[in-house]
C-alpha cells in the first residue's frame, strides 16, 4: 500500500515545516510544529480514506468544563472543516479536521487552509473562554 | 558567546520553521534570517553590534492591473495611520511593496519572547494594506476624502 501521507510531506515542505514520522503498525502519522503549536496528521491503514489533522490542547484548570462545552458547540455550529471536541475527565480539547479523500494529494493544495483554520479555532476557543472569564 | 543571528535562527527552528541564513553585510555583521509563516516568507534581520536591535519585515507583491493606480502609496500611507509601529516601503516600481517593524526589545531573549505576537503584527499590518490596495472601492474612499476636504473649505 503506498503512503498515503507522502502527500502532507510534501504540503508541509510547501509550508516550510520541519515534521516527524512516527508510523505504527495501525496508522501513518505525522508530528509537526508551526509557530511553536504542536499538530499531527493521521491515516490509519485499515481505513485509507479517512485523513486527520489535529491538535490537542489542555483545558486550564480554572476553566469549567460546561462552559468550555458551550464555546465549543457554537465553534462547531459556526466553523467549516474544524470539529472542537472535549475529553472531560482528561480535561483536554482536541481540534481537527476529518477528510474522506481517494488520493491524499487532494490535501496538499488546501494544506495552508486547514491548517489556518485549525489554529484560528484553537485562538477562537481559549479568547472566548478568556472573556468570559472576565465577564464572570 | 553565540551570534544573535544562531540565536534567533535556532529560536525559529525550535517553533518548527525552517530557516534560510543570508549574510547582508558581514563587516558590519548584519544577517537576514527568512521563513515561511502561514504561506507566507518572513525576514528577520539581526545586528551583532546592536543586540537589542531587529527588524521584521514581509513582502506582498501587488497584483499587475493594481500596479498602475496612482494612489498606491496614499493608501500605504493611511494604513500607516492604523499601524503607525509597521513601516510600509513600495519597491520594484510599485510591484510590491514591504512591510516592516523595527524592534527594540533589549535582548535576544526578549525578543523571542516576543516574536510570534510581532510577526502576527506585521502580518496584520500588511494584509490590511493589501486588502485596501487591490479594493477596487478605494476610488470611492479618494473620492469622498476630496468631498470631505471639500466641505471644510480646504480646496
Amino acid at each position: 500500500m503506498s503512503d498515503p501521507l507522502k502527500a502532507v510531506e510534501a504540503a508541509l515542505d510547501d509550508e516550510g515545516l520541519f515534521f516527524t514520522r512516527d508510523d505504527d503498525e495501525d496508522a501513518f502519522r505525522v508530528a509537526f510544529k508551526s509557530e511553536g503549536d504542536r499538530y499531527f496528521v493521521v491515516s490509519y491503514r485499515d481505513d485509507p480514506n479517512f485523513l486527520m489533522i489535529g491538535s490537542g490542547w489542555a483545558l486550564p484548570a480554572e476553566i469549567e468544563i460546561y462552559d468550555a462545552l458551550d464555546v465549543a458547540n457554537a465553534l462547531n455550529v459556526r466553523k467549516k472543516f474544524v470539529k472542537t471536541a472535549l475529553w472531560e475527565e482528561e480535561r483536554d480539547v482536541l481540534f481537527t479536521v476529518e477528510l474522506c479523500i481517494n488520493e491524499a494529494e487532494e490535501v496538499r493544495g488546501h494544506f495552508g487552509r486547514l491548517l489556518d483554520v485549525l489554529r484560528d479555532t484553537a485562538a477562537e476557543f481559549f479568547e472566548e473562554l478568556r472573556d468570559e472569564e472576565d465577564e464572570a | 558567546m553565540p551570534l544573535v543571528r544562531d540565536l534567533v535562527a535556532q529560536f525559529i527552528q525550535s517553533e518548527g520553521h525552517k530557516v534560510d541564513i543570508a549574510p547582508v553585510d558581514d563587516d558590519a555583521g548584519i544577517t537576514e534570517i527568512l521563513f515561511r509563516t502561514r504561506g507566507q516568507v518572513f525576514s528577520v534581520t539581526t545586528y551583532e553590534n546592536d543586540p537589542g536591535t531587529y527588524m521584521v519585515s514581509t513582502a506582498y507583491e501587488v497584483p499587475d492591473w493594481a500596479r498602475e493606480r496612482g494612489q498606491n502609496a496614499e493608501t500605504l500611507e493611511r494604513v500607516n495611520e492604523d499601524y503607525p509601529d509597521i513601516t510600509f516601503l513600495m519597491a520594484h516600481d510599485g510591484g510590491l511593496f514591504v512591510a516592516s517593524a523595527q524592534e527594540e526589545p533589549g535582548s535576544p531573549e526578549a525578543f523571542t519572547h516576543a516574536f510570534w505576537e510581532t510577526v502576527g503584527r506585521v502580518r496584520e499590518a500588511g494584509a490590511s494594506a493589501i486588502e485596501r490596495i487591490v479594493d477596487r472601492t478605494e476610488s470611492k474612499a479618494a473620492a469622498e476624502k476630496f468631498i470631505n476636504s471639500f466641505m471644510r473649505g480646504d480646496q
